[in-house]
């Protein structure tokens, strides 16, 4: 890690031209290649899993809970293809969920708190892929692919998988309970104490949402305005707010132990500004994106 | 919770917009958003439903209510002495207004819990009916709030304890997050007891 | 430095869990010749009811069920050598440790139902079609964590820029082949007819697996490699040092 250290002191020339070279030139000289890497990894996930989830599956908002099994039948032969190919792509990309666990992790490191935070962030949401999304997938591909199942199972599929999505709660709870204690610890200014905060928001939706478990039909059911909308707006506004951060964070990055520089407002090596301006080295590469 | 940087920034900046951190108020309007979001729906069914809500409501006892905010309210004001006693370097004083708050909280949630038993008992559990599925949620989160409030008046005493810290600031965003769960309180309060 | 013990049994584990896991794949009746899709519920029952396959299943996924996380502990040896990985963060490095527990966890799951519709083979067939279902699918689409560790390892070796890399190139380059080899198993839900695509077709279970394999053999023998030059080169830096503190 000692490679290059001086290379953040300086300022970095990227060259104009193509956006292919741009990523190259971002992929061989800039210092935060990992950082920018992990988090362009971040926005093609999130951007990957509105896509699958919203938009081709229609898992979210979640199905009717009180459908009965011919209901269940009807909605499975109604998404069939969907099913299949959206949870095909998220069997292959749902790995880049690593890249936001990783930063996340490595911005608690860059904290004044003892590592154990982020080791612990970084175990707990690990985890959390697997009942938090991946049963889900695996569940509805296996009613998806065929339809002449005996509705009664197709109906126990159905609550398996919506159950262990929506229901997968300690994992977030503590995790984001984890990252809160560590912000508002933190010296270093790593991240505003207001998103310490809003963890506490975070972590409060995945108590609204156990009464997903009791409730068939309703508010406080799975796809329940309490249960799941409120708690999804909470969830956007918390996941909005901790992508913008993480790339404050990394613009800020200066590699120290120390408490984080501000960033310097009115710089003249604007990072988004394109062609052939001077770019420091804290400039956001596309270089994650290409991958 | 910093206090050395919390000491700076107290240092660096002149008059402070509001009392304690902003970012507590961004929680506190941030959370008073979210439960507006709970009343939005609650009132919406309450609608709905109007007769069966009347009825099960007229089972809950406004007195044992009445007591919870009355309680709720004192421990508002002496959590506001115990910044004011801070303020002027009393902090003796102020750790024994700490301690008094804590305490109207426990009598809060023991009455709460007795309350709950009280219901459970008559029959109307959390998802036997409508309007307590409502109460119960309400109530319950309210009540998780003020179970979190205990840990921020642990992390105001021992602010107050030691000379070396006593951030006046970390003292007034405690006392922030305890007004807003008592603000929280009041709404809960008067949606589920008092509105017919 | 003092160097801490241990790190060669992790290592040579590796050899020791590829023997045990080889033997349970080829004990399982399932796979020599892979269940089809189109197996009907009847069948798929007989095949759980049929004794002489019962005993089989059951004891190469009791044998699944104990070694299935066993890679752990070597992968974690990865882990430590991406950190001494010429990289100026250590995000690369907690990418890698978080897939190394994903992979096994899934594996799990599906040996978890393999073993329950053995259980009760007298299951209405239905049901245990199900069970049997679950367990291929979740076996076969156990590739998220697995493509993720390998293009991290990748990544981490391109970015290890240094005249002596920890991994040699090519180990960066074979680890995004076996990456590409994965992804077809993702798909499996839509075939549901023999075929290369299903699950007991080419690319999803021999290719799936062959590429599984091999990897665990190459990495496991450059893992090797780089442990014991790092061990040569660090002994004699010691014995220099002692040299050096005695004239």
């Amino acid at each position: 890690m000692s490679a290059a250290a001086t290379e953040t002191e300086t300022l970095l020339e990227s060259p104009g031209g193509s956006p292919l070279r741009r990523i190259a030139w971002h992929w061989r000289h800039n210092p935060k290649r990992e950082l920018w890497g992990a988090w362009f990894t971040i926005i093609a996930f999130y951007n990957v899993f509105t896509v699958v989830f919203f938009i081709m599956t229609h898992t979210q908002p979640p199905p009717k809970p009180w459908l009965d099994a011919h209901g269940v039948v009807r909605w499975f032969d109604g998404y069939h293809n969907a099913l299949l190919i959206g949870f095909g792509v998220m069997f292959v990309l749902t790995g880049m969920t690593v890249a936001q666990n990783a930063l996340i992790a490595y911005s608690m490191r860059r904290m004044s708190v003892h590592p154990g935070f982020g080791y612990a962030y970084l175990v707990l949401y690990s985890l959390a892929g697997v009942p938090g999304s991946l049963l889900l997938c695996i569940v509805l591909t296996v009613g998806a692919m065929r339809p002449d199942r005996d509705p009664a199972l197709m109906s126990w599929l159905y609550d398996f998988a919506f159950l262990s999505y929506v229901g997968t709660m300690g994992v977030f709870l503590v995790g984001s309970l984890v990252w809160m204690t560590a912000i508002l610890l933190d010296k270093n200014n790593v991240f505003p104490k207001w998103f310490g905060y809003l963890n506490l928001c975070n972590a409060l939706t995945e108590v609204v949402v156990s009464p997903a478990w009791i409730f068939h039909r309703g508010v406080f059911a799975w796809n329940g305005l309490i249960a799941w909308w409120i708690d999804m707006v909470v969830f956007g506004v918390y996941t909005g707010a901790f992508i913008s951060l993480l790339r404050n964070m990394i613009q800020r990055e200066d590699f120290g132990t120390g408490p984080l520089p501000e960033l310097v407002p009115n710089k003249p090596n604007k990072p988004d500004k394109p062609g052939k301006a001077k770019r420091g080295p804290d400039s956001p590469s596309t270089m994650g994106a290409a991958r | 919770m910093t206090t050395s940087s919390v000491k700076e920034a107290e240092a660096g900046k002149a008059v402070p917009f509001v009392p304690g951190q902003p970012d507590m108020w961004f929680f506190a309007l941030f959370e008073t958003l979210v439960f507006t979001a709970y009343f939005v729906v609650y009132m919406f069914a309450r609608m709905q439903h109007h007769e069966a809500f009347l009825q099960s409501q007229a089972k809950l006892s406004l007195s044992i209510g009445t007591f919870n905010t009355l309680v709720l309210l004192v421990s508002s004001w002496s959590m506001a002495r115990c910044v004011k006693e801070a303020r002027v370097g009393a902090y003796r004083s102020a750790l024994t207004n700490a301690f008094l708050t804590a305490s109207f909280g426990v009598v809060f949630l023991g009455s709460k819990i007795y309350e709950w038993v009280r219901e459970i008992r008559l029959g109307y559990g959390f998802a036997s009916d409508e309007f307590f599925s409502y109460y119960f949620f309400l109530t319950g989160i309210h009540a998780l709030h003020l179970l979190i409030g205990f840990v921020v008046l642990g992390v105001v005493v021992h602010q107050l304890r030691s000379p070396e810290r006593r951030s006046q600031n970390l003292v007034e965003t405690g006392a922030v997050y305890w007004h807003t769960v008592d603000f929280l309180w009041v709404l809960v309060f008067s949606l589920l007891y008092v509105v017919r | 430095m003092k160097r801490a013990d241990g790190e060669l049994i992790l290592l040579w584990t590796v050899p020791a869990l590829a023997l045990i896991w080889i033997s349970a794949f080829f004990l399982f009746p399932g796979f020599i010749h892979p269940m089809s899709p189109e197996m009907s519920s009847n069948e798929v029952a007989a095949f759980y009811r049929d004794s002489s396959n019962l005993d089989r299943i059951r004891g190469s996924m009791i044998l699944f069920n104990w070694f299935c996380v066993g890679m752990i502990p070597a992968l974690t040896l990865i882990v430590m050598q991406i950190r001494r990985m010429a990289h100026r963060t250590p995000v690369l490095s907690y990418c890698m440790l978080g897939c190394t527990a994903g992979g096994p966890t899934l594996f799990l799951i599906a040996n978890l139902f393999w073993l329950i519709a053995a259980f009760r083979p007298e299951r209405a067939p239905d049901q245990t079609q199900m069970l049997n279902d679950l367990a291929w699918v979740t076996f076969t689409t156990a590739v998220p964590f697995l493509i993720a560790q390998s293009v991290v390892i990748a990544l981490a070796i391109y970015l290890d820029r240094q005249p002596e890399p920890v991994f040699r190139p090519w180990v960066a380059h074979f680890n995004l082949v076996v990456a590409a080899a994965l992804v077809p198993a993702a798909f499996v839900g839509l075939a549901m007819k023999d075929g290369v695509m299903a699950w007991n077709g080419l690319l999803p279970f021999w290719v799936k697996n062959a590429a599984i394999a091999v990897w665990i053999v190459v990495m496991g023998v450059e893992l090797g490699r780089v442990i014991y030059r790092q061990r040569a080169a660090e002994e004699s830096e010691a014995v220099e040092a002692v040299a050096g503190a005695g004239a």
